[in-house]
């Protein structure tokens, strides 16, 4: 999967498991930064990332390993994709 | 003020039934926490949980919880010795979360599956206030009845909010406690927010990895302390001091300071016009996930001063036992002033270097101690901590 | 002791929505009955995040309780506490969690619909909206939750536990719960759904900081009559109702009006008025019962002790009474704004 297909089923969680609106969702880009307290960013907090891991577990097959620190590639949407394209491949 | 006195207690248990199997299991370090047999966890990282054994009685009509309830708060007011007048007059103030929801679920997945269980359970046995209606009814209390549902802190806050009616005047003696039996609901959320450790639970160990869910439930009777001296009745500890805050911080994180825990433990004190060093034992809240031991620990140092008590977590045997866990470890405190034994903390192998108190690894202590709190720190920041006196 | 006033009211109900002016103007007015809040009721009271992350329930609260922090004109965080009575709690997220897991597996459970799943979580989301930092109660009960919270929340007041309390009830209407309270035989009645709160301060925190006093509750008191569980009872001696006049130093023949929970459940309500009958007799004060325009839900105690504390025309102090299947019973006695320095 390309990044950009992944931004797309990332979008999609957005909308159908953290409750964003769809024109906020279709608005984000790859340099959309994802954190609460990062200037400009979307805003999620700690349970958000929660659902965003468990949804990201479901639609991508991959498992995430909870005792590893995995914040750095929560920080924008590119980071993310590039986490999840690396996930699936090694899969 | 008037003050408060303990004169009944009520358990229901992973141990089994009753404050004698309970006392014996928490004292010996005994660990209750196994595979799960009442519901499906296929699929789930963690499967086990400390389970009340078979054996509670009471009618299969009633819900587990409702069975739990009956047979905790029968045995705390029978230990009272109150009679069918003060029963009438006494205040009811129960700690519950789930409910009947056990039976509620199973009815909803079978007709999820397209078959016909045999009873629908109703709304109103499903509610938490369902308990207290049970209990009411059953056990012929008619003073003032609520149903606290304040999450894990659910059962501490109902002895408080007892405490209040006793103090306020109110009522002569209360019954109040926590009852929860496992539930889907519970289970699988647990699991899903990665919370709950797939072994038991190892509170205030470096390398704990997540909480245990339990079940039980368990009842104190409370009474103003000269009322009781003057009835003759056996008086286990007295309730000195109480102290109920919230974080407002966030609905699953606590406060990282632990701001609203410390409150609570001040307050306690406080209003008990204790100086911290009066206290020689906390139960703590203690459910093993890496930030609330942490959160909690550095919290009781703030309050009493590193290494000035024992700390020890009965969740380590029983797990996290929901609404009852205030209550049963309210329980656990009071048995620890009678007995002068503190329980301890099983499966601690390593203590975290950062808690600065001795937390009772594995084997009871044996320790004389004028007060204990009890701490309950529920998820979201709603925090309870108990004082309790020696009689 | 302290004297406890009530300084700030906020509805979101179906027919009104607002602090005391429109309450007064509800009351002033006549309808048909409206049971369900307008989507649009919500706006500018809750922000992008909390509506994007708080149910449907939690919004009606945290809605509520910031109109009657305006009302009372006291900001967030000002060492309040919160006490919210409900009898349903958030059923939709309930079903929608459980219905997640059951369509897909593990991977179907939703992390943000849990916390919702235990019936606190009013209370959570509207604790942090409004920095409500000492205690933060919630209570279950049937019928008469709104009530019940008013009252524990007085003593709280009263006995100086706490200074400020936001305290009354929310509850939802929705389809799947009504389907399962016909199939399981609870009786019919009117149900709605809403949220209230009233703010009550101790009186000299109120005076010293120049509250607007809508009244005073000057007593209240909460006990169980003897019924079956969900049953009515036969005895309609209540101890409630005399306690509450008790400490309101008001006998039965003082009392202006009373504000009942009827609802339409008909052995329900006409319990109700045989305890009101034993209470009060020989008088027969005017009632109003709330649900006929509203529907029952946990919102209506905030509504009444609101409405009978800006009731300038009633000839004495009002009770505020809750009676719920199963005996649960819940008196209050408030005095309307113009009689609380009045000592007694």
């Amino acid at each position: 999967m390309d990044p950009k297909e992944v931004l797309d089923e990332l979008r999609t969680i957005l909308v159908t498991r953290l409750k964003f609106d769809q024109r906020r969702a279709a608005d984000m880009t790859l340099e959309t930064t994802l954190p609460k307290g990062v200037e400009g960013s979307i805003g999620l907090d700690s349970l958000d990332f929660i659902e965003l891991s468990i949804a990201i577990e479901e639609r991508f097959g991959i498992v995430m390993d909870e005792s590893q620190d995995l914040t750095r590639h929560f920080l924008s949407f590119d980071t993310l994709a590039r986490f999840i394209t690396a996930r699936t491949e090694a899969a | 003020m008037r003050r408060i006195a303990v004169t009944g207690l009520g358990v229901v248990s992973p141990f089994g039934v009753g404050t004698k199997a309970y006392w014996n299991g928490l004292s010996a370090g005994v660990c209750a926490i196994r595979p799960v047999t009442l519901i499906e966890t296929e699929g789930f990282r963690c499967r086990i949980a400390a389970e009340v054994p078979n054996g509670i009685g009471g009618s299969l009509r009633r819900s587990r919880a409702d069975r739990f309830a009956l047979a905790a708060a029968r045995e705390a007011l029978e230990d009272a010795g109150l009679s069918r007048v003060e029963r009438a007059e006494a205040a009811l103030v129960v700690g519950a979360v789930g409910g009947g929801m056990l039976e509620a679920e199973a009815w909803y997945w079978e007709r999820y599956r397209g078959s016909r269980p045999p009873s629908r359970p109703t709304p109103r046995s499903t509610l938490p206030f369902a308990h207290a209606e049970a209990l009411g009814n059953a056990l012929g209390l008619e003073g003032p009845r609520e149903t606290v549902v304040m999450a894990c802190s659910s059962g501490a806050a109902s002895v408080a909010l007892a405490a209040d009616l006793v103090a306020d005047g109110v009522v002569a003696t209360a019954l109040a406690g926590g009852v929860d039996a496992l539930t889907r609901i519970c289970f699988m959320g647990f699991n899903a927010l990665k919370l709950l450790c797939p072994e038991p639970c190892r509170p205030f160990d470096r390398d704990r990895r997540g909480l245990s869910i339990g079940e039980g439930a368990a009842f104190v009777v409370l009474e103003d302390l000269e009322r009781a001296r003057a009835r003759g009745a056996r008086i286990y500890a007295t309730l000195a001091g109480h102290g109920m805050t919230t974080d407002a911080y966030h609905v699953t994180a606590p406060h990282p300071d632990g701001e609203g825990m410390v409150r609570a433990m001040a307050t306690a004190l406080e209003r008990a016009r204790l100086a911290p060093k009066a206290v020689g034992y906390a139960n703590a809240h203690g459910t093993a996930t890496p930030q609330n031991d942490r959160i909690e620990a550095r919290a009781i140092r703030e309050v009493f001063g590193p290494g000035q008590l024992l700390v020890s977590s009965t969740k380590s045997m029983i797990g996290h036992t929901m609404a009852a866990a205030g209550a049963l470890e309210a329980v656990a405190t009071v048995l620890a002033l009678v007995h002068e034994v503190v329980p301890p903390t099983a499966n601690l192998e390593t203590p975290d270097p950062d808690v600065a108190f001795d937390c009772v690894p594995r084997v009871a202590r044996e320790a004389p101690v004028e007060y204990a709190i009890s701490n309950s720190f529920g998820f979201g920041g709603q925090n309870v901590t108990l004082l309790f006196g020696r009689a | 002791m302290a004297r406890v006033v009530v300084t700030g009211v906020g509805v979101v109900t179906g027919p009104v929505t607002g602090g005391r002016e429109h309450v007064r103007a509800f009351l002033a007015s006549s309808g048909a009955p409206v049971v369900s809040v307008r989507s649009s009721a919500l706006d500018g009271l809750v922000d992008e995040t909390e509506a994007r992350r708080l149910s449907r329930i939690c919004q009606l609260s945290v809605a509520a309780a910031r109109i009657a922090l305006a009302d009372a004109g006291l900001g967030p965080g000002a060492g309040l506490g919160l006490v919210i009575g409900a009898e349903f709690g958030d059923v939709r997220s309930t079903i929608a969690f459980v219905d997640g897991y059951l369509r897909r597996g593990p991977g179907g459970l939703s992390a943000l619909l849990f916390p919702n799943t235990v019936m606190n979580t009013m209370a959570a989301a509207t604790a942090i909206a409004v920095t409500a930092r000492e205690l933060s109660l919630t209570l279950n009960a049937p019928t008469v939750a709104g009530e019940l919270a008013i009252a524990r929340a007085t003593a709280a007041v009263r006995a100086g536990r706490t200074d400020a309390v936001l305290a009354g009830g929310v509850d939802e209407f929705d389809s799947i719960l009504a389907e399962l309270l016909a199939d399981g035989g609870a009786p019919s009645e009117t149900r709605g759904e809403g949220a209230g709160f009233v703010l009550l301060e101790s009186l000299d925190v109120a005076e010293a900081r120049g509250a607007r006093v809508l009244g005073e509750i000057a007593g209240a008191s909460w006990r169980a009559i003897r019924a079956r569980p969900y049953g009515v009872g036969r005895d309609a001696a209540s101890r409630a109702i005399a306690a509450a006049l008790d400490e309101a130093g008001a006998t039965s023949g003082d009392v202006g009006r009373v504000w009942v929970s009827a609802s339409g459940d008909g052995p329900r309500d006409r319990w109700e008025q045989a305890i009101l009958t034993e209470a009060l007799r020989p008088a027969r004060p005017p009632q109003t019962a709330l649900a006929s325009r509203t529907g029952r839900h946990a919102g209506l105690g905030a509504l009444a002790v609101a409405a009978a504390a800006l009731d300038d025309a009633s000839g004495g102090p009002a009770l505020v009474h809750a009676v719920a299947r199963g005996g649960t019973h819940v008196a209050l006695v408030v005095r309307n704004r113009g009689r609380h320095t009045h000592d007694v």
